[in-house]
């Protein structure tokens, strides 16, 4: 239905899209297309997933995700609410079993959650008793790192947080916790860095500040990163790459390669490719 | 989860008993604070003095209850006069509060403190464990439905007259709550917080110790204030148990010469204890749990 869209808009052939067939979407042909168009990262993916498919009792919500991300590549998944985006994170992230497929990190089968491959979800997962300069040393100090502090100052920079440090998480603004949840987890320093709507709950403004803080501090660190959402600006904005999924059950419909000028930010906004980008997706996931 | 929460809040408004909200459209008119406390400190003026003239008339015979200044009088003698020296098997009045009162918070805080060493940890993995509660709920149920009275023969069998028992029976009012409150907080600790944990790398057996325990620890506090005045009321009843010592001994010693003054006298003292108990073990949670207040 949408197939031919994709070859289109993005300018690259064909086989790029995986919609149908999970052959295209195999992890070596999924991170060398990722790897060359968005980041000439480390060699092998950061993350690489093959027919990853999860039920709950009759209930099949993945039915066959092939998703592959380079080192220090950012792929965005957009797909319907309800669509299974969650769940997909879950199992990537660990805290899920798939009922069948692979999920692989670096060159680790996942088996349960790691500090290798962290999520953060909508709605801050700050602990509410810590102050937040605690929460930010949690990481470090669970593996026995003795740099915990000096991590938790280097956030704190990071954040634009420094003044907040023996604040309670809520006594933050929203923003101010959805930062910290991210700085949070980045405190391990992680390969791999698992999003859900990270800034669902945040007003307009507030949010395209978070996502182009989010912009730099991944380029900067060169965190691979999964981030789901369904907002198609969101996507454009962060990923290097689009992964747009189907409805319930979950499977990739195609992808593109978001070839934007960078630095991106509020200027990429008004760029006449990224206006066209969205009008593109837009389409596609009004019409699915 | 299948234990039903106690207390939750404690303390009730009146009015909402007595008037369903349901029937009470709209906020409740309140009166300002400052008339709230002069009225709680006159309509119970009041009291003492409808008391005092209903005594002085006659209306109240003295053998059904004494006038406000014969208990004032007994309370005096039970706090300040000089103690008598100690006769075996006899239980003391005059200036005895202090050996009393004594006795009865030392049997009430070992009670507790053992009913916090097995309540704590039995409420955490009730909480935690799909397999220890649905096991141990009917059980449970029924031991919250006995009454602590109802434990007193058994008491008596198991430990005999004294402080055994004493200690039993405190420990069993103590108890319930503190594992209901611990279990069912623990068990409405956030996945997110867990899951948050286990992704920063905290260890599994780590968990309880530094998510489930503090997370759930607002809600452990509320079990903990309600299984201290449990426990403070089972002292009473423990106290039945042949024990000469101890404010329950003392008004059941009372109550056997008909000195209703002294009755009076030792109930004030458990209202008082009992309050006193309860500020403080506030005053020593309220920093633990002051992030959750709202």
């Amino acid at each position: 239905m949408t197939e031919p869209t994709a070859p289109t808009v993005t300018g690259e052939p064909a086989g790029r899209t995986t919609s149908g067939d999970p052959l295209d979407a195999t992890p070596g042909a999924g991170a060398a297309t990722a790897g060359g168009a968005a980041t000439a990262g480390r060699a092998g993916p950061a993350l690489s997933a093959t027919g990853v498919a999860k039920s709950y009792g009759s209930l099949a919500v993945l039915a066959d995700v092939h998703l592959s991300v380079a080192a220090g590549e950012v792929v965005a998944v957009l797909g319907p609410s309800g669509c299974g985006k969650s769940t997909l994170l879950r199992v990537l992230a660990g805290l899920e079993p798939p009922d069948r497929g692979r999920v692989e990190v670096g060159a680790e089968v996942v088996r349960g959650p790691s500090p290798d491959r962290p999520m953060v979800v909508q709605g801050a997962t700050l602990f509410p008793w810590l102050s937040l300069r605690a929460n930010l040393e949690w990481g470090p100090r669970a593996l026995g790192n003795p740099r915990a502090g000096a991590v938790a100052d280097e956030l704190l920079a990071a954040t634009g947080l420094n003044g907040y440090a023996d604040l309670l998480p809520r006594q933050l603004s929203g923003g101010m916790r959805q930062r910290a949840a991210i700085a949070q987890v980045l405190a391990n320093q992680p390969p791999l860095l698992l999003l859900d709507e990270p800034f669902g709950s945040l007003d307009a403004q507030t949010r395209l500040r978070m996502q182009e803080w989010l912009i730099g501090l991944l380029a900067e660190r060169r965190t691979a990163t999964v981030l789901v959402t369904h907002d198609v600006e969101e996507a454009l904005l962060i990923g290097h790459r689009l992964v747009r999924l189907s409805h319930r059950p979950a499977s990739v419909l195609d992808e593109i390669t978001l070839d934007l000028p960078s630095p991106k930010g509020r200027a990429t906004l008004a760029d006449p490719r990224f206006v066209e980008l969205k009008a593109t997706v837009l389409a596609q996931v009004l019409d699915a | 989860m299948v234990l039903r929460q106690v207390g939750g809040k404690t303390g009730f408004d009146l009015a909402d008993v007595l008037a369903p909200s349901a029937i009470v459209p709209g906020p409740r008119r309140r009166l300002s604070r400052s008339r709230q406390v002069a009225i709680g400190v006159l309509f119970p003026l009041l009291v003492v003095a409808a008391w005092t003239i209903l005594s002085a008339s006659g209306a109240i015979p003295e053998q059904r209850l004494p006038p406000p200044v014969d208990v004032v009088r007994s309370a005096r003698d039970f706090v300040v006069a000089p103690s008598r020296p100690p006769v075996p098997g006899v239980v003391p009045f005059r200036g005895a509060a202090g050996e009393h009162a004594r006795a009865s918070i030392g049997r009430w805080a070992e009670g507790y403190a053992i009913g916090l060493g097995v309540g704590l940890p039995l409420g955490l993995s009730l909480g935690l464990s799909k397999w220890i509660s649905p096991a141990l709920d009917p059980l449970f149920q029924a031991y919250r439905a006995v009454p602590i009275t109802a434990w007193l023969p058994i008491a008596l069998v198991w430990f005999g007259l004294g402080e055994g028992a004493a200690r039993f029976l405190v420990f069993v009012g103590a108890v319930s709550p503190i594992v209901v409150a611990t279990a069912d907080s623990t068990s409405r600790v956030p996945r997110q917080l867990v899951d948050t944990a286990r992704m920063l790398g905290t260890r599994q057996r780590d968990l309880a110790r530094r998510v489930y325990l503090p997370a759930a620890l607002p809600g452990i506090v509320t079990g903990l204030r309600l299984g201290l005045t449990l426990g403070w009321t089972s002292v009473i009843v423990a106290e039945l148990t042949g024990t000469t010592r101890g404010l329950g001994a003392m008004m059941f010693s009372a109550r056997e010469v008909s000195r209703l003054d002294q009755i009076i006298v030792g109930m004030a003292a458990f209202a008082i204890i009992g309050l006193v108990g309860d500020l403080l073990l506030r005053a020593v949670t309220r920093p633990l749990v002051r992030w959750a207040d709202a």
